[in-house]
């Protein structure tokens, strides 16, 4: 019974500093307007994942982003003038993945696409598809009159399963090419990019690489980690692709033109992709303006960033001419390409 | 407040607790630990108030009702000549929680198993203290419904804990009334854990681990379960009330996290003999 009291005298000595172990809280801001700002640059500046790339290709420096707007505060300005202010500063990251939501409007940087050619029109590509396309899972498709397969995939917010897939490439296999375009799809999940992109390859390939930050520093990054692209389960189109890209590539949908890249028999062909290389995550003000920003960044199979977009194998734009036309100068390039 | 009213309380037990020690003698084996058939089953419902903190998922802190469902089983052993007894608790909870502005809210659930054992002395008939260690398991998530690419957090620990216990027993009209005081405290264990940024999908999906496994102990935040319970006898029935705290915190991978509830409980409670012969019993009953 004497051990077991110097047991009990042990335990109690060991214990006593955990007295001065205070409680685990986060240094939160006041629901105010400087408390608003701080917290809104505080977050980017403990999480955002692209200052270096930005520092680098626009000069962007974060602390001279605070002393520029700190000093357009005002203690009594509107909630409307403090969201201003705000935007004006996310702005300035020059990234589509950056969002501030309040309740009567959402800043956000569309320049990615807003400021070049779209390169795209529904209502050509409408008379490519037709009315009496198949559709499945979200993606439409159909064989066009000269034997070429012809997939749209407007977002990357559904589902494929591998029934989906394996239907849209046994009713394409009997054409001498297909063309895969995502002109327009600003993105979705990165499951679904992923998973129609091995569809198109036949061996475990190196799609791209992604990473994390493991803490508050601006370059506190993990090792990038490989993404590794499967072959499919199903049906594999094993003949040449071309996809088509414009500057409404983003997010997802610029992934899969990334992983796309790391395929065999794959050309790009269109424009730029708009970027949005990063995963972005979710946080929130005091005041519950709700933000979103680049948490983890993704590289292509040579490591280059992948967040200013992605540059096509064979650049083309839509002319005037083949617009009035009703011509779609890119799907016609693409066809031309395959029939090669 | 009370996180002082929890360190003095701490601090009383830490400094009794060698005394109580000292003071244990041989023959002082509470009388209704004697048999090790006898067992003690409570059921209990909690309703109270939760504050969480996860940085994963949200700068702010949530708070609102948490509900929380709690099976006790306890019992005696032969270990060390009768004094040491088993406490199993299972339990889960759910809470619904909001921002401080009411524009996030979070849904949470754990599960959980505590498997304690303590070893029982008798200060006197009417005072017992027990002392012992336990382990822990406990599961569940945490859900903000706006996020994301970070919309839940999935917890996942286990713990090896120190718990105590004081039972009081007090007689009015003729009934035995009980008041009880126990926490318990994890000391250290291990913990799933995105790393600071890292995505589930890099995690689930592309099955890249980063310090995902994280060892936990009280220096870098503490946590403690408190439950301070009254079981008041009434026509052969035993009710119980009384309040559970729980201050659960976590600071991992530069990630924090908090649990800090305080529950109304109310439960009820069976004592009963187990026995494990029944034709033994029955042919002694005959004899006599």
């Amino acid at each position: 019974m004497k051990f077991l009291h110097h047991i009990a005298l042990i335990l109690s000595v060991s214990f006593l500093p955990l007295l001065l172990v205070s409680c685990v809280t986060e240094d939160t801001q006041t629901n105010s307007v400087n408390g608003n700002f701080q917290a809104l640059w505080q977050i980017l500046d403990e999480h955002y994942c692209f200052f270096p790339e930005k520092s680098d290709v626009y000069g962007l420096n974060w602390n001279d982003e605070y002393t520029y707007y700190k000093e357009r505060l005002s203690p009594t300005m509107t909630d409307e003038q403090l969201f201003d202010v705000c935007a004006r500063m996310l702005r300035d990251l020059r990234d589509g993945h950056v969002n501030l939501s309040s309740s009567f409007n959402t800043a956000r940087f569309w320049d990615w696409y807003e400021k070049y050619p779209a390169n795209f029109s529904d209502s050509i590509q409408r008379l490519y598809l037709g009315t009496d396309y198949y559709l499945t899972g979200g993606i439409k498709y159909r064989i066009l009159d000269d034997n070429i397969g012809y997939i749209y995939c407007s977002s990357f917010n559904n589902t494929f399963g591998s029934g989906n897939l394996s239907a849209i490439f046994s009713k394409l296999a009997i054409c001498n090419g297909v063309i895969v375009d995502v002109r327009n799809n600003e993105g979705g999940m990165l499951t679904s990019a992923q998973a129609l992109a091995e569809c198109f390859t036949n061996q475990v390939i190196t799609g791209g690489y992604i990473c994390h930050k493991t803490g508050k520093g601006h370059s506190e990054f993990s090792s990038p980690e490989a993404i590794k692209l499967t072959p499919a389960t199903g049906v594999r189109w094993q003949k040449k692709v071309v996809v088509l890209t414009n500057r409404r590539c983003y997010s997802a949908a610029n992934s899969f033109v990334m992983y796309m890249k790391a395929c065999p028999n794959v050309t790009v062909m269109g424009a730029q992709t708009g970027g949005g290389g990063g995963l972005p995550f979710s946080s929130e003000l005091p005041n519950g303006w709700a933000l979103r920003f680049s948490a983890c960044p993704m590289y292509d199979k040579d490591m280059n960033p992948t967040e200013f977009g992605i540059e096509p194998d064979v650049s083309i734009n839509m002319t005037q001419l083949d617009m009035a036309r009703n011509v779609d100068t890119i799907i016609e390039a693409a066809r031309s390409f395959l029939k090669k | 407040m009370f996180m002082k009213i929890f360190k003095i309380l701490l601090f009383l037990f830490l400094c009794i607790s060698p005394f109580v020690a000292a003071q244990e003698k041989p023959d002082s084996i509470p009388a209704w630990t004697q048999d090790n058939s006898f067992r003690t089953h409570a059921t209990m419902f909690g309703i109270g108030h939760l504050n969480i903190l996860d940085t994963y998922l949200s700068p702010e802190e949530y708070t609102g009702t948490q509900f929380k469902l709690m099976r006790e089983n306890m019992r005696m052993t032969r270990l060390l000549n009768n004094r040491i007894s088993v406490q199993n608790i299972i339990q889960g909870h759910f809470a619904y929680t909001k921002s401080p502005t009411e524009d996030g809210k979070q849904l949470s659930g754990m599960f959980g198993w505590n498997l304690t054992w303590h070893y029982n002395w008798s200060i006197t008939p009417a005072l017992h203290i027990l002392l012992g260690p336990g382990m822990s398991i406990n599961g569940g998530f945490t859900y903000n419904t706006r996020n994301g690419n970070n919309p839940a957090q999935a917890r996942l620990s286990t713990d090896l804990n120190l718990s105590a216990m004081a039972i009081y027993k007090l007689h009015f009209w003729n009934r035995i009334f009980t008041l009880r005081y126990q926490a318990d405290m994890p000391v250290v264990g291990l913990m799933f854990s995105p790393n600071y940024g890292q995505s589930y999908y890099e995690i689930f999906s592309l099955g890249n681990y980063d310090h995902n496994v994280c060892f936990t102990n009280p220096f870098q935040a503490f946590s403690i379960n408190q439950l301070l319970s009254f079981d008041i006898p009434i026509y052969g029935a035993t009710l119980r009330i009384g309040y559970l705290g729980s201050i659960r915190q976590n600071q991992v991978n530069h990630l924090k996290q908090h649990d800090w509830s305080n529950l109304f409980i109310i439960g009820y409670v069976k004592h009963f003999y187990l026995i494990k012969n029944k034709n033994y019993h029955h042919s002694q009953i005959a004899r006599k």
